[in-house]
């Protein structure tokens, strides 16, 4: 007990350098668990994701794009499909589809155009208002609603696709008709709009005056017996309102709108099987199992964490190392302060006893403060992967 | 027996009431809970959802009697509604534009004519118009009056017994057993028109307005539109038009969607034009139903086929 006493006298004396171990021995200690944790937990949190979604149906190219961009809302865009694709599934007779446009960007969040089966599909639940029922209305993830601070009856504006394309399409401003609850998934930072506003803000449909009875000529470019063209002077409503809502209309077939993906939920195993058989040789669309895609992701990162776990071994192998030169170094220092306490009757074990004491010391505070990291780490696991891995 | 005794019968026998009367509602409440909710986009939809469905759906049809159903923009409320329906039935042909611009789930829409789509009529003229309070609209795009066509409505019939039947398998019997009926007085219908149409083949028609296409490809109508409105009084260059129109080929018979107003009405006698009223039951009627409207049409036509040309 007297030698744990001399050595807490020791180390809250000598503070800088304990502290400077502490921190050493902490951060080596840390460093490796935190990165396991949170791999962990994203493993999870990309497995759980990719295993309740059976499969995705996108256009042929990168597997990891169509995955990243549907299930996680990844800035990536992959190449486009459309609106024959969900024909393809419903014809099929062997699963429904769910149709995914995730293009656009509202104040940092991703827009995400679908239908109302998403959310009955993934499961989420509101925790204010509605779901959106009129063009122009959105629903929000619980942690955009927190992030920029809207609720419901607020507005959100698309972001312009280009900066640099004046002549592109014009930002919508959307109404926020519902608010998610808090779901710990990519679902909490996104944007969700009917599958057409999201056409909107593309600039397929729009709403304008009506040119067959607007009094500005100015606007009218030729006026033929059966049609009428405006010029660029034409406005376009930016806002979908109860008052403009009826002007609003779409150009082209409906066949040729974009997707992104294609959410496809077969009716079991063997639909999945007998689906995924009909798109092995085609050219248009790929069919995918985005828990098989994960897996490959997963076997990616696992090799890289190897080399940083190796990495890590080595610094703390460095550290050890540090440390008993430190402690080397201490001894030669306290040469004659250890030599007075052997004088004045003290055996050489009572001296080994006092190094022993204050290692002892330093190694369970440092414990300690990791396990408190650790576990801030471990609760706050979820927020952390969404906002520094899977974001 | 003692009054004492007849007080404990009388308690027992209400108590018996109760748990009766308890099992009644619980039984009530369990068929209303397994009942289909089922909304429709127009009338004719919804009426044949009714016959199939019988006691097994709940059918909604939610547009105000004084609007054109086809033309309608239905409130939020409304729309939500329509959002929590087992089933929403769509005409499809593009009838009901307002399906575009609200959100709807997808895997609730029937749409009932999606057998037809290869045989959907483009309308290639479009004048725009306003009738009731709804705002101005034209018909250009494709035609979607397709109940009309009799054959066609009891296709129609059979996608939304189909798509009862997916929803709940085991009234599936009860559901085809309603549709086959249902299709059988639809075939009459059918039948009906066509000895109608071939008792004067190519007796010339008008319509007042560009909604009877289906009828008319069906039955071989030769039948031209204008489009005039019941309750509006046509302009001078209406009036013109029709002329030239009736100068190009004679028309003794307009068919009219509602009842047309009077000095309308003398206008075309004038022009030796008499008015037959068919009315397309878009929306519900105020007396009868599908039928009843069908077999009244069929009546007031049979006017103009058996009249010597």
């Amino acid at each position: 007990m007297d030698s744990l006493y001399v050595a807490w006298r020791y180390v809250t004396w000598n503070r800088g350098k304990t502290l400077v171990l502490i921190a050493s021995i902490t951060l080596v200690a840390f460093l490796p668990l935190a990165l396991q944790t949170l791999l962990n937990e994203s493993e999870r949190q990309l497995r759980t994701r990719a295993l309740d979604t059976p499969l995705l149906l996108g256009a042929a190219g990168s597997a990891l794009d169509l995955v990243m961009s549907s299930l996680y809302f990844d800035d990536e865009v992959p190449a486009r499909i459309d609106m024959r694709a969900p024909a393809v599934i419903d014809e099929s007779g062997l699963a429904y589809p769910l149709p995914l446009y995730v293009r656009f960007m509202a104040r940092g969040a991703p827009i995400v155009g679908t239908t109302l089966d998403y959310f009955d599909f993934r499961g989420l639940q509101l925790a204010q208002g509605r779901l959106f029922g009129l063009l122009g209305e959105a629903v929000i993830g619980a942690e955009v609603s927190m992030r920029l601070g809207i609720g419901v009856g607020d507005s959100l504006v698309s972001s312009p696709d280009n900066l640099f394309d004046i002549a592109g399409v014009y930002p919508l401003k959307m109404t926020v008709a519902g608010v998610l609850a808090d779901s710990h998934s990519p679902d909490d930072r996104a944007v969700f709009v009917d599958v057409k506003t999201a056409w909107v803000i593309e600039g397929l449909g729009h709403g304008h005056q009506d040119l067959a009875r607007t009094a500005d000529s100015s606007v009218i470019l030729r006026q033929d017996a059966g049609t009428v063209t405006a010029n660029a002077r034409l406005v376009q409503y930016t806002e979908i309102t109860p008052e403009n809502i009826d002007s609003f209309h779409f150009h082209g077939s409906a066949a040729d709108y974009p997707l992104t993906a294609l959410l496809v939920v077969p009716d079991d195993d063997k639909a999945a099987a007998r689906l995924r058989g009909r798109f092995i040789d085609d050219s248009r669309y790929q069919l995918v199992r985005p828990n098989t895609v994960i897996d490959g992701l997963m076997e990616s990162i696992f090799r890289i964490k190897q080399v940083i776990d190796a990495v890590i071994v080595i610094v703390a192998i460095a550290t050890l190392l540090t440390i008993v030169l430190v402690f080397a170094l201490s001894l030669r220092i306290r040469r004659e302060e250890l030599e007075t306490i052997f004088r004045i009757g003290c055996s050489r074990m009572t001296t080994v006893r006092l190094l022993a004491a204050e290692i002892l010391i330093i190694v369970t505070v440092s414990a300690v403060l990791c396990a408190g990291l650790l576990w801030l780490i471990h609760i706050n696991s979820a927020a952390l992967v969404q906002g520094l891995i899977l974001r | 027996m003692s009054v004492e005794c007849h007080g404990r019968l009388f308690r027992i026998s209400v108590i018996q009431w109760i748990v009766w009367g308890l099992l009644l509602c619980g039984c009530m409440s369990a068929v209303a809970a397994d009942r289909l909710v089922v909304y429709s986009v127009n009338y004719p939809l919804a009426y044949f959802a009714e016959r199939i469905g019988g006691g097994h759906v709940e059918v909604h049809f939610p547009a105000p009697a004084a609007v054109d159903p086809a033309f309608w923009m239905p409130d939020a409320d409304t729309v939500a509604g329509y959002q929590g329906a087992d089933l929403i039935l769509l005409n499809g042909a593009g009838y009901a534009k307002w399906i575009e611009r609200v959100s709807l789930p997808r895997r609730k829409l029937v749409d009932t004519s999606r057998g037809l789509a290869g045989s959907y009529i483009t309308v290639t003229e479009g004048v725009t118009h306003q009738h009731g309070p709804d705002g101005d609209h034209a018909h250009a795009g494709t035609a979607f009056t397709t109940w009309l066509d009799f054959n066609q409505a009891a296709q129609q019939a059979g996608e939304i017994a189909a798509a009862l039947s997916r929803q709940r398998p085991e009234r599936a019997a009860a559901f085809n057993e309603n549709l086959q009926r249902l299709q059988e007085e639809l075939l009459q219908l059918d039948s009906r028109m066509q000895a109608l149409a071939a008792a004067q083949p190519g007796l010339p028609l008008l319509a007042s307005h560009p909604v009877y296409q289906y009828m008319a490809r069906r039955y071989g109508l030769q039948l031209r539109s204008v489009t005039w409105e019941p309750e509006v009084q046509p302009d001078d260059s209406s009036w013109r038009e029709l002329q030239s129109m009736l100068v190009r080929q004679a028309s003794h018979w307009m068919l009219w969607e509602g009842n047309p107003r009077m000095e309308t009405r003398k206008g075309l006698e004038r022009l030796g034009v008499q008015t037959v009223l068919f009315r397309p039951a878009m929306n519900r009627p105020a007396t009868g139903d599908f039928m009843t409207v069908m077999r009244a049409n069929i009546e007031a036509l049979t006017v103009a086929f058996d009249a010597p040309d």
